[in-house]
């Protein structure tokens, strides 16, 4: 008797599990059957192009709301005298781990998995700072909401771009990437004890916002440039 | 900073496509330091280097100006820049920026336009308006990202109209006026900058308006006209139609009436034919009070039939031995099938009225109470066995007309068997009627109609007047003494009348309180407008408010008849 049940116990065991191989499935498959928005749609193929593309729009988009931000934080929080400090391109942005060229001539040079993996890491380099500066937003008395929804928006709007960066890489390079951002060890250390709204709280976090701008700037150009050169070579090079 | 009042100073950098970048500066009011050279400009790079390089290139053609190549052009890094003066080791001038930042791009090229549409009406057109991006701008590639701005204006106005950013190389101008001549033109800039570029050349559109054939002018004024022509051909027909008109949209309220009767012939006051409506009606029965029930339920029952002769009250006052006397004064008895009625009191049998005079027999006209009258009434005392006339007595008709009744009657008394003895009511009729009903009321053996109560004394006096007989003692009644029993004596005085009058019971006696001759019960006659009942009207107003106001109150004649029942009077009200 005993033996019979314990064979239905193993039974019924092996029926569960073999029932939910799915779940086993997504979790250990790569990042395959969803595109760049993250959403675990039919895993109906995507071409690249069209993935391009999308990326390409995430990229755009972010860049904007950056803009716009930064123009919101300045109006609100910044001295007018300061406002100069925008057009110098922000100071100290938090260093990455390698420099990036800036002139067009050197960045048509630079290959295509330099340019996806350059991306990456911008990505991946600013979702922790971007969350330091809604915490400190969220501190601040009068902080619109316009404002806070934006660096929400971009904080969420950033991860989908990072899957479906590793998404071209993969394809792209044939290399498996797995999703993480704590790779990189981030040099921007908050200062959680620091009273908002003070002169030095609101610089740098402007100073977080112009750098930030400018970064996304350079995604968005680097993976315009992909594009150029997958669909044309020839005008994409420079001479 | 870009501007300095005095002295040498950058007047301005900028870039076209972001590749490349000049810079421009100013000797200022210092005149020794125009010459070439003398003022000369470094710059610095804020990411990897940070020594001052002087500038790369001194432009030749252009005077003050610094060029900067693709290969010293960095974006996405700062660039600061000074002027000095290298012989007096002064710098004049230093500012600091990026260079997406100075960029303003070159105005696009290639703009044209072309007609979309001409309204109906010919006078405004829409045009789709297109350009192509400035060629030193790399958009393909993707190094730029340039945002349009489309402006136009009626040629040589001094307003530019302009329209929304556009991201693509086309846009739709809306609502352009044919005979006009227009400008258009567009200029760009980086998306997510602000620094707009130069405009690009304008370009003139014309659409010259095509002149309709047919002119709008008559059909408007046939509209006007047959528009107004209706307007007074309705107003005409509703001021000659007024009157129906009226009619159709405002109907007069009907007057309430009661179906089948005509309100002219109440007020004629023809009762026959009223009467015939209204018994028509099916609501107000000539027999209806005969089969009154309240009247019947005034009936006593006495059960034993021994007490009739035992125990009479009436006995008891009229003091009667029961046993002997023969002459009992038997009222009618208890039995009320067909005889309770209002109009059929129960009057003693006039032989059994005389039985209880005292010495009544061949005593004829000299007895006091017996009283001949001038009308025909039979004497009772001379006709004892002559046959009794007891209609005439009757006020009353054997077969009255209800008319002339009344609908309520008066209990004047009980029977010992437990009957009821009515007292007619007052009689409505015609005034001459009722005088006459009224003498015969004065005859004896005829109850008191009015049924007063007839005092002690006054009875003390009737029985006073009565001569002593010689006869026995008990012939005597002393029914005075029983007088004061409860009412059962009102209505029961013989009374003796001559003539009309009442000579016993007026003088001596406390007043009789006489009653008006209206007896407990009044008839009502109208209910006039204000719902308040009229009683007895006067007779001299034969026709009941014929001017009243409310016409429409169908105006009951003298009804005899006691009451009206809610439903009459439901019906009487407006």
């Amino acid at each position: 008797m005993y033996l019979i049940k314990n064979r239905v116990n193993v039974l019924q065991a092996w029926l569960w599990c073999v029932s939910l191989w799915p779940c086993w499935l997504s979790h250990a498959v790569p990042l395959d059957c969803k595109d760049e928005t993250g959403s675990l749609a039919q895993c109906a193929s995507i071409s690249q192009e069209k993935l391009l593309d999308r990326v390409i729009q995430h990229a755009e988009l972010i860049y904007r709301v950056s803009e716009e931000s930064c123009t919101l934080f300045e109006d609100m929080f910044v001295p007018y005298p300061l406002h100069a400090l925008r057009s110098q391109g922000g100071n100290l942005c938090h260093t990455k781990p390698f420099p990036i060229p800036g002139s067009k001539s050197e960045i048509q040079q630079i290959s295509d998995k330099w340019l996806l993996h350059s991306v990456l890491m911008l990505v991946q380099s600013w979702m922790e700072p971007l969350i330091y500066l809604q915490t400190t937003l969220n501190r601040y008395d009068d902080a619109p909401d316009a404002l806070l929804n934006k660096t929400k928006w971009v904080s969420d709007k950033l991860l989908s771009l990072e899957q479906g960066v590793v998404v071209l890489i993969r394809k792209m390079l044939d290399e498996g990437i797995l999703t993480s951002s704590s790779i990189f060890e981030h040099t921007l250390t908050p200062y959680n004890e620091q009273s908002p709204e003070v002169l030095e709280s609101v610089l740098r976090n402007y100073n977080l916002l112009i750098c930030f701008k400018k970064d996304a700037h350079k995604m968005e150009t680097f993976l315009k440039l992909l594009k150029c050169r997958q669909s044309n070579k020839l005008s994409c090079v420079s001479y | 900073s870009f501007y300095s009042p005095r002295g040498p100073h950058f007047t301005g950098c900028r870039s076209r496509e972001q590749e490349t970048f000049r810079c421009w500066w100013s000797a200022g009011i210092f005149q020794n330091l125009t010459e070439p050279g003398t003022l000369r400009v470094f710059y610095q790079t804020k990411n990897a280097l940070s020594e001052w390089q002087e500038c790369p290139d001194y432009t030749h053609t252009v005077k003050n100006e610094c060029y900067f190549n693709k290969t010293f052009t960095h974006i996405w890094t700062s660039y600061c820049i000074q002027l000095r003066s290298v012989r007096e080791n002064i710098t004049y001038d230093e500012t600091c920026f990026t260079v997406e930042n100075i960029v303003h791009p070159d105005p696009p090229i290639g703009l044209n336009w072309t007609l979309l549409n001409v309204s109906h009406s010919g006078l405004h057109f829409d045009i789709l308006v297109r350009w192509a991006p400035p060629p030193s701008a790399d958009v393909q590639m993707g190094w730029m990202s340039l945002m349009y701005q489309v402006q136009y204006r009626v040629r040589n106005a001094s307003h530019w109209e302009m329209l929304d950013l556009e991201s693509g190389t086309q846009q739709s101008i809306y609502g352009l006026h044919t005979d006009k001549e227009y400008e258009v033109r567009v200029r760009c800039k980086m998306s997510a900058f602000n620094n707009f570029g130069e405009f690009s050349d304008s370009i003139l559109v014309h659409v010259a308006q095509i002149p309709s054939k047919e002119s709008t002018f008559p059909t408007t004024l046939v509209l006007i006209f047959g528009v107004i022509g209706l307007v007074i051909l309705l107003v005409l027909l509703i001021f000659s139609q007024q009157q129906r008109l009226m009619v159709i949209f405002l109907p007069p309220i009907p007057a309430p009436k009661i179906k089948g009767i005509d309100p002219e012939l109440l007020k004629n006051g023809k009762l026959d034919q009223l009467n015939s409506l209204l018994s028509s009606q099916d609501m107000y029965k000539p027999d209806f009070y005969h089969e009154d029930p309240w009247v019947e339920f005034i009936q006593l029952d006495l059960d034993d039939p021994a007490e009739k002769n035992e125990s009479s009250d009436t006995q008891h006052l009229l003091g009667l031995s029961r046993s002997g006397s023969s002459h009992v004064l038997h009222f009618k008895s208890d039995d009320d099938s067909g005889r309770a009625s209002c109009y059929d009191p129960e009057i003693p049998n006039p032989e059994d009225l005389a039985a209880l005079l005292p010495g009544h027999s061949g005593r004829g006209d000299n007895h006091p109470l017996v009283s001949r009258s001038s009308s025909s009434i039979p004497d009772l005392g001379v006709q004892q066995t002559s046959e009794v006339e007891e209609t005439p007595i009757q006020t009353q008709p054997a077969v009255p007309s209800w008319v002339n009744m009344d609908f309520y009657a008066q209990v004047s008394d009980f029977t010992p068997a437990g009957g009821v003895v009515l007292s007619p009511g007052q009689l409505n009729s015609s005034p001459e009627k009722k005088k006459e009903e009224e003498n015969e009321k004065k005859i004896p053996f005829q109850l008191v109609s009015d049924g007063a109560y007839t005092s002690e004394n006054t009875a003390r006096q009737l029985s006073a007047d009565v001569p002593p007989s010689p006869g026995p003692e008990q012939g005597y009644q002393t029914f005075p003494t029983q007088a004061v029993e409860g009412n059962l004596w009102n209505g029961e005085y013989l009374v003796s009348t001559s003539d009309s009058q009442i000579p016993y019971l007026l003088p001596e006696a406390p007043p009789v309180p006489i009653l008006p001759p209206v007896s407990g019960y009044t008839v009502v006659q109208e209910v006039d407008a204000q719902h308040s009942l009229l009683l007895n009207p006067p007779s001299s107003q034969p026709a009941i408010c014929p001017h009243s106001p409310n016409k429409h109150l169908p105006a009951m004649p003298t009804m005899p008849m006691g009451y009206l029942t809610p439903d009459l009077l439901g019906n009487l009200t407006p």
